[in-house]
C-alpha cells in the first residue's frame, strides 16, 4: 500500500487510444500532405505554413472558418445520429441538397414577416429532408433493400429533382448564371455579431447538437437508437420496435441535415446557385466518423474540418496547389482512424499490463 | 422520341453508356460473391482512367496506357482490401475514403503533370480503337448494331462471360463463394479466407478499372475532374438489382445505359434535361422495392407452407 500504482480502468484506455489514433490520423495525414505539396510548391515551408495555421492569419479568415463549420454542425450530426441506429444511409448528402431546395421555394413566397417566414423553411427544408433520408429507411425495413444503394440513388433523385425545380420554375433568367430568383428580404437569415458572414444558423447548430446529443444519451429513446445499432436481436427480445426505431431516427436525421442545407442557403446567398452536390452529406460522415457518432464531439470535429479547409482556400489563393489536397488529407484521415486494428495490438498489451497490475494490487491488499 | 429509340442511334448510345457500367457490374458480382459491400470502385475507375491517359501519353503505346491504368486501379483495390481485411476498416468507410482520395488525388496529379486544374486534354493520349469486324459488319441490320463499337465494348460484354464462368466453374470462384456465404465453413476446410477475399477483391478492382480506361480512353478522349459522376454506384445497384447474378446484372447495366442515352438526348424532345438525368436511379429505386416485394412474399409463402407442413 505504501506505492501506490495508478490504476486505470480499461475503458479509460480505450478512450486514451482512440485519442492517440485519431491525433496519429491527422498526424500521418500532414506528412502525407507535406510530400505531396512539395511536389508542385515553389515554397513548400511557405505553403506548409500555410496548411498548418493559414486560417489564423486574418479575422476575415477566421469568420470563414466559423462560417464553413456551420453546415457541417447539421450534416455531421445528422450522418452521427443515423449511425448509431446502425444505418449505412448516406442519404445525408441529398437531403442536405433537397433541404435547401425546399427552402428556396418557401423563401421565394412575398408577404410573409421575417420570424415566420424564416422559421417556415427551416419547417420545409426539415421536412424535404427527413423525407429524402427516410424513404431509403421505409424501403430498407418493408422491401429489405439495401440501404447503401438505395440512399445512393436518393442522393441523385434528390439531386437532379431539385434541379428541376430551381431551373425550370424557378430560374431567374436575368440573374446571367444559372439560379434561382432571389429570396424574398423576410427568409434571409439574420447575422450574428453584425458580421455579415456569421448568421444565426450557428446558433441553430450548437442547438442542433445540444439536443441530439441530450436524445442520445440522456432519453429512452436514445438509448433504443443505440442499442438498435449495436444488436438488433438484442434490441427486438428486449421489446425496442427495431423497424420504428430504424425509420423514425433516419427521419430525424434528415430533417437535421435538410435543416443544415435550409441555414446554408439562406445564412450565405441571395438565390439557390448550387450545381451539383455540395459534399456537406459526405463531410458528414467523415464528422461522424472522427467522432465515433457521439453528437457532443461533432462541433470540434467540425471546427477541425472548416479549418483544413479554409487552409486549402488559402493555399490556393496564395500558392499553386490545387484546393483538392483537402480530399487527400480527409482520406487519410478517415482510413487510418476506421481502421480497427491500427495500434491495436499496442493497445491490447497496455490494456492487459493495466490489468496484470490491477490484480497484483488487488492480491497484495 | 419513340423514333429515336428504335433507331441505330440509340442501340450505339445505350452501349456506349452502358460500357462503364456493365464494368463496374461485374466487378460489383466479384465483390458481392466474396460478401464485401465494396464501393470504392468510383476511386478505382478515377485512377484508372487518369493512369490509362498518363501512360499512353507518355508512351505513345495503348498497351502500356492500358497497363498503367489497370496498375492505377489495382493499387485502389489493394489499399481497400487491405485496409478492410487486415486492418478490420470498415468497408463503407474505406470505400468512402478511397473515393474521396480518387476525386481530389486525381486532379492533384493531373495538375502536377499538366499545369491545368481541369482535364488532360492538353496530353496526347491515346484511344481504345473502334472496331469492324470483319464478315458480320457486311450483314444487314445486324452488322451494324454488332459491328463498330469500341474494343472496350466488347471486352465488357466478354467480361459478363469470363465472370460467370470464373464464379461458377472454377475453383477459384467455388472459393469466393465459399467464403462468402460462410466463412468460418469455408475456414474449416482449409480455405485462406483472407487471402481468398484479397484475390477477389483485386480481380474486382480490375475489371473496375477497365471501366475507368473506357471513361477517358473510349467514351472521351482524354480524363476530365470527376469523370466517373456515379458511375461506380450505379453499377453496385445493377448488381444489387441482379441479386448477384452477372447475366441479370448485365440487362440491368443496359437498362441504365439506355436512361443515360434517353437522357443525354431528352432536351432535342423538349424535356427537362434534370428530369431525364433522375430516371436510372428513379427506376433503380422502384426496381429494388419490387424485387424486395417479390422476395418477401416468396419468403412468406415458404414459411407458410413450412408451418403448414410442421403442423401436419
Amino acid at each position: 500500500m505504501n506505492k501506490t500504482h495508478k490504476v486505470i480502468t480499461t475503458k479509460q484506455i480505450e478512450t486514451r487510444f482512440s485519442i492517440i489514433r485519431t491525433l496519429l490520423a491527422v498526424a500521418i495525414a500532414l506528412v502525407f500532405a507535406f510530400f505531396l505539396m512539395a511536389t508542385v510548391s515553389d515554397n513548400i515551408l511557405k505553403d506548409f505554413t500555410t496548411l498548418l495555421i493559414g486560417p489564423l492569419a486574418s479575422s476575415s479568415r477566421m469568420t470563414t472558418v466559423i462560417s464553413k463549420m456551420i453546415p457541417l454542425l447539421f450534416t455531421g450530426v445528422a450522418v452521427a445520429l443515423v449511425y448509431s441506429a446502425g444505418q449505412i444511409n448516406i442519404a445525408a448528402e441529398g437531403a442536405f441538397f433537397a433541404g435547401a431546395v425546399a427552402a428556396t421555394v418557401v423563401a421565394l413566397i412575398e408577404g410573409i414577416p421575417a420570424p415566420i417566414h424564416i422559421i417556415l423553411t427551416l419547417l420545409a427544408g426539415a421536412i424535404t429532408g427527413a423525407i429524402v433520408m427516410g424513404i431509403p429507411a421505409i424501403m430498407h425495413v418493408k422491401y429489405n433493400v439495401v440501404t447503401i444503394v438505395s440512399a445512393l440513388m436518393m442522393n441523385y433523385v434528390a439531386l437532379y429533382g431539385g434541379l428541376y425545380v430551381i431551373l425550370n420554375p424557378l430560374r431567374d433568367p436575368s440573374a446571367g448564371f444559372e439560379a434561382s430568383f432571389s429570396f424574398q428580404r423576410s427568409a434571409i437569415l439574420p447575422t450574428l455579431f453584425g458580421n455579415n458572414r456569421l448568421h444565426i444558423g450557428l446558433l441553430i447548430g450548437f442547438a442542433v447538437v445540444i439536443l441530439s446529443s441530450i436524445l442520445l444519451y440522456n432519453r429512452p429513446f436514445g438509448y433504443e437508437i443505440r442499442t438498435v445499432g449495436q444488436n438488433q436481436k438484442f434490441a427486438n427480445y428486449s421489446g425496442i420496435s427495431v423497424n420504428k426505431t430504424i425509420v423514425l431516427t433516419s427521419l430525424l436525421s434528415g430533417a437535421i441535415a435538410g435543416m443544415g442545407g435550409t441555414v446554408e442557403t439562406l445564412g450565405n446567398y441571395s438565390r439557390f446557385v448550387y450545381s451539383g452536390f455540395t459534399n456537406h452529406g459526405w463531410d458528414g460522415i467523415m464528422l461522424a466518423v472522427l467522432c465515433r457518432n457521439n453528437p457532443k464531439a461533432i462541433p470540434f470535429a467540425a471546427l477541425f474540418l472548416a479549418y483544413i479547409k479554409t487552409s486549402a482556400d488559402a493555399l490556393n489563393l496564395t500558392s499553386s496547389i490545387p484546393p483538392e489536397i483537402i480530399s487527400v488529407i480527409q482520406a487519410i484521415i478517415i482510413i487510418f482512424i476506421a481502421a480497427e486494428r491500427f495500434l491495436a495490438n499496442w493497445e491490447h498489451k497496455k490494456i492487459v499490463a493495466n490489468s496484470q497490475r490491477a490484480l497484483a494490487i488487488e492480491k497484495g491488499e | 422520341m419513340l423514333d429515336y429509340i428504335f433507331s441505330l442511334e440509340f442501340i450505339f448510345a445505350v452501349i456506349r453508356m452502358g460500357t462503364p457500367i456493365l464494368f463496374v457490374g461485374m466487378a460489383a458480382v466479384i465483390g458481392a460473391k466474396a460478401d464485401i459491400l465494396c464501393i470504392a470502385y468510383e476511386g478505382m475507375m478515377l485512377f484508372a482512367a487518369l493512369g490509362g491517359v498518363i501512360g499512353s501519353a507518355y508512351s505513345q503505346n495503348l498497351a502500356v496506357g492500358a497497363i498503367v491504368g489497370l496498375l492505377a486501379g489495382l493499387v485502389i483495390a489493394a489499399i481497400f482490401a487491405y485496409f478492410v481485411l487486415y486492418l478490420d476498416t470498415k468497408p463503407l468507410l474505406t470505400g468512402l475514403a478511397l473515393n474521396t482520395l480518387g476525386t481530389g488525388g486525381t486532379v492533384y496529379v493531373v495538375y502536377l503533370l499538366t499545369g491545368m486544374k481541369l482535364d488532360t486534354s492538353s496530353l496526347a493520349s491515346l484511344r481504345f480503337p473502334t472496331i469492324h469486324i470483319p464478315v458480320i459488319k457486311d450483314i444487314p441490320v445486324i452488322g451494324s448494331i454488332i459491328s463498330g463499337h469500341n474494343l472496350l465494348s466488347y471486352v465488357a460484354f466478354i467480361m459478363v462471360i469470363v465472370v460467370w464462368y470464373l464464379v461458377f466453374k472454377t475453383r477459384l470462384g467455388l472459393r469466393i463463394r465459399a467464403v462468402g456465404e460462410d466463412p468460418a465453413a469455408a475456414a474449416s476446410v482449409g480455405i485462406n479466407v483472407r487471402r481468398t477475399k484479397f484475390i477477389a477483391l483485386l480481380i474486382s478492382g480490375l475489371i473496375a478499372s477497365m471501366g475507368g480506361l473506357f471513361m477517358s480512353m473510349g467514351y472521351m478522349p482524354y480524363f476530365t475532374n470527376n469523370m466517373t459522376a456515379g458511375r461506380g454506384f450505379i453499377g453496385i445497384a445493377a448488381q444489387n438489382l441482379g441479386r448477384g447474378n452477372p447475366i441479370i446484372t448485365m440487362i440491368y447495366t443496359l437498362i441504365f445505359g439506355a436512361s443515360m442515352a434517353i437522357g443525354n438526348t431528352a432536351q432535342s424532345f423538349r424535356l427537362p434535361s434534370q428530369f431525364a438525368s433522375m430516371m436510372p436511379y428513379l427506376i433503380t429505386l422502384i426496381g429494388l422495392v419490387v424485387i424486395g416485394a417479390r422476395n418477401k412474399k416468396n419468403e412468406r409463402r415458404l414459411h407458410e407452407s413450412i408451418s403448414r407442413k410442421s403442423k401436419v
